[in-house]
């Protein structure tokens, strides 16, 4: 899997989040892109019940690109631990029940259409949190590159033109320690995390 | 084989053996011929000696042929025949004929090669070539060296001095497809290439991505490598120099290491990272400066 980058992606006052991403599908298609399906990215979290000492939050995430995983991410105080493991991992989780809860009000996806142009495969997901529409995530991976530092400046340049030149493009939080690493699927889920749990903290409904 | 045959002492051996051979058939010739009617009245007497004659003419090619041979090095190990020694256990009739007929096509092959060598520095004095060559290579004509047919040590050699010249850029050495080497390139994390060896000629060029595995014939599943790969073949072309094969595989190896910043270098003509109809970054590389332009902007 190549470099991916997740930017959020402004919805001016009045304008629907659909009619943004229609938009953007126009233009995209426009540029030579093929629509192939749609993607789906969804994350659940559970908290420790308080017998087990200090709070820790487990997060549940899948993504359609890996659709045999299941990644979770363990929170705990300063350290973050991911798992990948495969979907068996659900059910585990609701054996758990004795112990972590679920905050199913804080269940959170991203979903829409998904295009190929070139050697980049472009995501424009509404982001929904409990049936209520939070904002708009575009992901866009270069698949050839495994490497965040060399491909950053041509990764930046993609987006600003497809995403017009107001919009700033900068590293992902997540991606800044790791830009000499090698890319791989969890990167995208901690990207994915990151915006997550901003919506979350951000009260007040827009309209889908 | 190290000790080279002296051909010619070879030859006039071979001479005599025939020679000597050919008297002791006349001598029995002779023999079974027994008094002929132009031995005439004393046929006897004169029989006796014509077969003396014969005789002594026999014992004079003898000693030529010991004379020859006592000249004749004494080879240090059994000849090694490659890979042709197993046609001797053919059991087919039809295929028996095979090594006379293998012996031909090397002789023609090894006279085609010659005669290129020649049409090539006679070629390179008219300057018919876009590419730089340097025509100061008509003196160094000398022995003509066999490029296609060097020994795996020599192109293990090459191949592994140029690998000790870069850190980023890692060459492995295989070879599958019996003594012909297939060197994998690992660049960086950029990119992987294989290139095929016929002795120390490149005759191909497969470039793919660091996360795809390393095949001869299958292509890149990225445009951006596949584009790579394209513009591979041509340097392959460009560089190619029969009579100087170690530049032209060092030439090339720096050529492609130039591709280490194949993602991070914006073209050095438009100044973008993307082409905008391509949507490529800067896929091909100056054969001079090893700059990096996009394939629209190089001219
Ligand atoms: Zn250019």
């Amino acid at each position: 899997m190549g470099v991916t980058v997740l930017q959020q992606y402004p919805v001016p006052e009045h304008k629907t989040g659909t009619y943004v991403i229609e938009l953007l599908t126009k233009r995209i298609l426009a540029l030579g892109a093929t629509q192939q399906g749609q993607f789906l990215v969804d994350c659940e979290s559970y908290l420790s019940l308080p017998q087990m000492g200090s709070t820790k939050t487990v997060h549940i995430l899948h993504n359609s690109e890996q659709p045999a995983s299941v990644f979770s991410i363990l929170e705990s105080g300063t350290k973050n631990i991911h798992v990948i493991a495969d979907g068996l991992f659900d059910l585990l989780m609701m054996k758990l029940s004795q112990h972590y809860t679920s905050k199913k009000q804080t269940k959170i996806e991203s979903k829409g259409p998904r295009f190929e142009l070139g050697d980049f495969c472009v995501k424009f997901g509404s982001v929904t949190m409990n049936q209520n529409f939070k904002g708009i995530l575009i992901e866009v991976e270069y698949r050839p590159c495994v490497m965040a530092n060399a491909v950053w400046g041509l990764l930046r340049e993609f987006l600003q033109g497809l995403l017009g030149p107001s919009i700033t493009v900068q590293p992902p939080q997540h991606l800044l320690s790791r830009m000499n690493e090698i890319y791989a699927p969890i990167d995208t889920i901690y990207q994915y995390l990151e915006h997550f749990s901003a919506y979350r903290k951000v009260t007040g409904l827009r309209s889908a | 084989m190290n000790q080279t045959i002296n051909v010619d002492q070879l030859n006039s051996a071979l001479t005599s053996l025939r020679t000597l051979r050919l008297s002791v058939s006349h001598v029995f010739e002779t023999l079974a011929n027994g008094l002929r009617a132009d031995h005439g009245e004393d046929g006897k007497e004169k029989f006796l000696l014509e077969l003396q004659e014969l005789l002594t003419n026999v014992n004079i090619n003898l000693r030529d042929l010991e004379q020859t041979v006592t000249g004749l090095p004494i080879p240090t190990a059994p000849f090694n025949l490659g890979n042709t020694t197993y046609l001797s256990q053919e059991t087919t009739q039809e295929r028996q004929g095979l090594y006379t007929q293998l012996v031909n096509s090397y002789k023609w092959t090894d006279k085609i090669h010659e005669y290129s060598s020649f049409a090539h520095s006679l070629l390179s004095q008219n300057s018919l070539k876009r590419s730089y060559i340097n025509s100061g290579s008509t003196k160094r004509r000398g022995k003509l060296q066999s490029t296609h047919n060097v020994s795996p040590l020599q192109v293990d050699n090459v191949i592994n001095n140029i690998d000790r010249s870069y850190n980023d850029m890692k060459i492995t050495i295989s070879r599958p497809y019996a003594s012909n080497a297939v060197v994998q390139i690992n660049l960086s994390h950029v990119l992987k290439a294989v290139v095929a060896f016929k002795g120390l000629l490149m005759e191909w060029v497969m470039v793919r991505g660091y996360n795809e595995t390393l095949e001869l014939w299958t292509e890149s599943r990225h445009h951006v490598f596949r584009k790579v790969t394209e513009n591979a073949h041509a340097a392959m072309l460009h560089f190619y120099s029969p009579t100087l094969p170690e530049l032209a595989v060092r030439s090339f190896m720096t050529w492609l290491h130039s591709y280490v910043n194949l993602f991070s270098e914006p073209c050095k003509k438009c100044g973008c990272h993307l082409h905008h109809t391509s949507l490529l970054p800067p896929a091909w590389r100056d054969f001079r400066t090893l700059e990096p332009f996009h394939d629209e902007c190089k001219q």
